[in-house]
């Protein structure tokens, strides 16, 4: 079918469509590491000028960017692993076990995972207030663990779905507990799923912007979003060639993880979680 | 085998305990807050009671007697510990204890009085009259201006000030400085005509954006199945890098794009024209930079679930389309687009929702200008109570904004529900205890 046509058309259109999105790509790159003079857009030299904020201080009076992303690493590390961990017990419950009240739980795992949960944030806001978390690392990270879950749960059921049953009769016949079975032979089953999601909220924990910027905003608890964002806003005058520099730095493992599970995160992210 | 539910639930049980405290007790709080007249003015975990100049002008206003009013503003002088402690850190201990001594306990109708009694001191007299008139000051005992921490301790400061009990109620409402109950901002919602702007905004952005979406994300799907795989792919990856992108640096490129000293601006000065903030300078470009910004991320999403539902149509159908001679728009009009009802009710109704409750682009881009041209619901939502330029966080009236929002987020869950019908995914478990 695909032999019959001519291609070019396609290409032209797709390529049309496509060039403000690769301007904004190439430029992204291009300007972080070279010189260019006003008003053109034509680089003349190589710099590392740009990147000036990793060894020096820039005068924000915010933290460091080695302290930033710190925070940023262990937000995105803690969150992934807590979600993968209790994503693996709770997918396994509600895709295998029977207990009361299962499909109430299963429905509104569903009800959750569609829930739009940026709206809950003036709620949390107060209640962190309350529970003496606001402001802090602790606070923002269990509270994009609890918002991440349905989602990570919901995949992980899939995950558990797909592993035949029979391996789990076999050892329970041969007299394993079920704890066992699952931790002995249904986890290694599961371990790409266990996988996707590590990496998918490992990403969406270091993308993460409106939590920390609303529920942390003190500079003990910034991440890179929040360190990126209050650069721009602070600027007078937009020095865009930095803003580029700190934005490559900051989307670097984005990029890495990115170019190495392309094929797996595109599957995850058809199931979708943003707009 | 009835331990099996208790493992069931066991497994279950972390997941139910941070869901329930952080997803689901936020829900049902919105609705609470939604009722309160929470700022931060008012604090959220409660308040004092205080009486200031201003509460005491609305009091009058209510209609609250004169003499009430003078009484809570001057209730004379008292000589207590209190105001004897303040006199030795003020003046020195000898002087308080021969005040004590001579007037401990007595109480001033003015402040005259007070300063009479200080210059008549035997041994520690206050000479200068400017030393006297402060030292006086610290013996004056009004309700007005001093906090107090319960309301029994308030009302009894009325009664110690001789005020009618008939009017405690009232001053006491009035003096509370905590959050109260109130249907105000519901009342507000439908009255302020911002909401309504605000609303039409919404309606503007969703249907705009969610074209956007659904069309180019079945442009994408469509024109990169006709490819061969390696340009297919490439174009997928680049498409697929906006999603990916961490949404500060994505926003930050259509500003280097957009704005005056960015690639718009810039090329545009090569013929001439004067540099200008393409993203802000007319609501229109807002409009449309905003709809772009979320589209070009939105479109990946369609471009995937409509692939794959692509791949999924048998070969065979399409090469026989080819031999009866099909073009290939009566190709996609025929074969493809049939096959792909699914996936696009599903983008649309994800979408719709996902679109109605997001602000995070919008907020990194025009913040909701210029003016207030693009601020939608929930980021209205937002600036009310967590970022105002008033400094006076609305936290009720935002969460009466959000529960809109929640309300609307859970009805359509629900009905989604029955829409996919998820029941076939609810069934039992394969092997169950």
């Amino acid at each position: 079918m695909r032999h019959n046509y001519r291609n070019w058309p396609i290409l032209l259109v797709l390529g049309i469509f496509s060039t403000p999105l690769l301007i904004m790509l190439v430029f992204q790159v291009v300007d972080s590491f070279t010189l260019k003079q006003p008003g053109s857009l034509i680089p003349s030299g190589f710099t590392l000028e740009h990147f000036r904020f990793l060894w020096e201080e820039l005068d924000t009076g915010r933290a460091g960017i080695w302290r930033v992303t710190l925070n940023t690493f262990i937000f995105a590390t803690t969150t992934a692993t807590v979600v993968t961990a209790i994503a693996l017990t709770a997918g396994y419950a509600l895709s295998r076990l029977n207990f009361p009240a299962r499909g109430f739980f299963l429905a509104g795992l569903i009800v959750l995972h569609a829930f739009p949960t940026v709206t809950l944030i003036i709620a949390i806001f107060l209640i962190l207030q309350i529970l003496g978390l606001y402001d802090t690392l602790i606070g923002v990270i269990i509270v994009k663990t609890a918002l991440e879950l349905p989602f990570g749960i919901w995949i992980m059921k899939g995950f558990y779905d797909t592993v035949p049953w029979e391996i789990e009769m076999a050892g329970v016949q041969d007299g394993a507990s079920r704890l066992r079975v699952w931790w002995q032979l249904v986890l290694p089953q599961v371990q790409p799923g266990l996988m996707a999601i590590l990496i998918f909220s490992f990403l969406s924990g270091w993308s993460e912007f409106i939590l920390p910027l609303v529920l942390a905003p003190g500079s003990d608890a910034q991440v890179l979003a929040t360190y990126m964002q209050a650069l721009i806003l602070d600027d007078t005058k937009a020095d865009f060639d930095l803003f580029k520099a700190v934005g490559l730095f900051y989307a670097l493992p984005v990029v890495v993880i990115y170019v190495i599970f392309q094929n797996k995160l595109m599957n995850i992210y058809g199931g979708g979680s943003k707009g | 085998m009835k331990r099996m539910n208790w493992l069931g639930l066991g497994f279950l049980a972390p997941a139910l305990l941070v869901i329930a405290l952080f997803f689901l007790a936020p829900v049902i709080m919105t609705g609470f807050f939604a009722f309160t007249n929470m700022s931060t003015a008012t604090g959220i975990t409660g308040g004092d009671y205080m009486l200031n100049k201003s509460a005491l002008r609305a009091l009058g206003d209510a209609g609250l007697p004169d003499a009430t009013l003078e009484k809570l503003e001057d209730a004379g002088y008292a000589v207590d510990e209190k105001g004897l402690a303040a006199l030795a850190a003020q003046i020195d201990q000898e002087t308080a204890d021969e005040f004590a001594r001579l007037h401990g306990g007595e109480s001033f109708a003015t402040r005259r009085d007070v300063e009479r009694a200080l210059k008549d001191l035997r041994q520690n007299r206050i000479r200068k009259t400017r030393d006297r008139k402060a030292a006086a000051e610290l013996f004056k005992r009004s309700v007005l201006n001093e906090r107090f921490g319960t309301e029994a301790e308030f009302r009894a400061a009325l009664t110690a000030g001789g005020i009618a009990p008939r009017d405690h109620d009232q001053i006491t409402a009035q003096a509370y400085t905590g959050w109260v109950w109130t249907t105000e901002n519901v009342e507000l919602l439908f009255t302020l005509p911002s909401t309504w702007r605000y609303a039409a905004n919404t309606a503007i952005y969703v249907a705009f954006t969610l074209s956007f979406n659904v069309g180019f994300g079945l442009f994408l799907a469509i024109s990169t199945f006709y490819l061969p795989a390696a340009q297919a792919a490439t174009f997928r990856a680049i498409w697929f890098l906006p999603r990916i992108l961490p949404p500060v640096l994505y926003v930050l490129m259509w500003k280097w794009f957009t704005w005056d000293t960015g690639f718009l601006s810039t090329v545009t000065g090569w013929f001439g024209m004067s540099p200008k903030n393409w993203m802000l300078d007319s609501p229109t470009h807002a409009w449309t930079t905003i709809v772009l910004i979320n589209g070009f991320v939105g479109a990946s999403m369609g471009m995937i679930l409509f692939a794959s539902a692509i791949r999924a149509i048998p070969a065979s159908m399409l090469h026989a389309s080819e031999v009866d001679g099909a073009n290939r728009w009566q190709q996609v009009r025929y074969i493809i687009l049939p096959q792909l009802r699914w996936p696009i009710l599903f983008t649309t109704a994800y979408q719709t929702l996902s679109l109605l409750t997001s602000f995070e682009y919008i907020l990194l881009a025009t913040d909701g200008g210029p003016g207030r041209a693009t601020e939608v619901w929930a980021l209205a939502a937002y600036h009310t109570a967590l970022n105002n330029y008033g400094g006076n966080l609305q936290y009720g009236l935002g969460a009466a904004f959000a529960l809109v929002l929640v309300i609307i987020g859970i009805l359509a869950s629900l009905f989604y529900l029955r829409l996919f019908n998820f029941r076939q995914l609810v069934g039992k478990p394969l092997i169950e205890g």
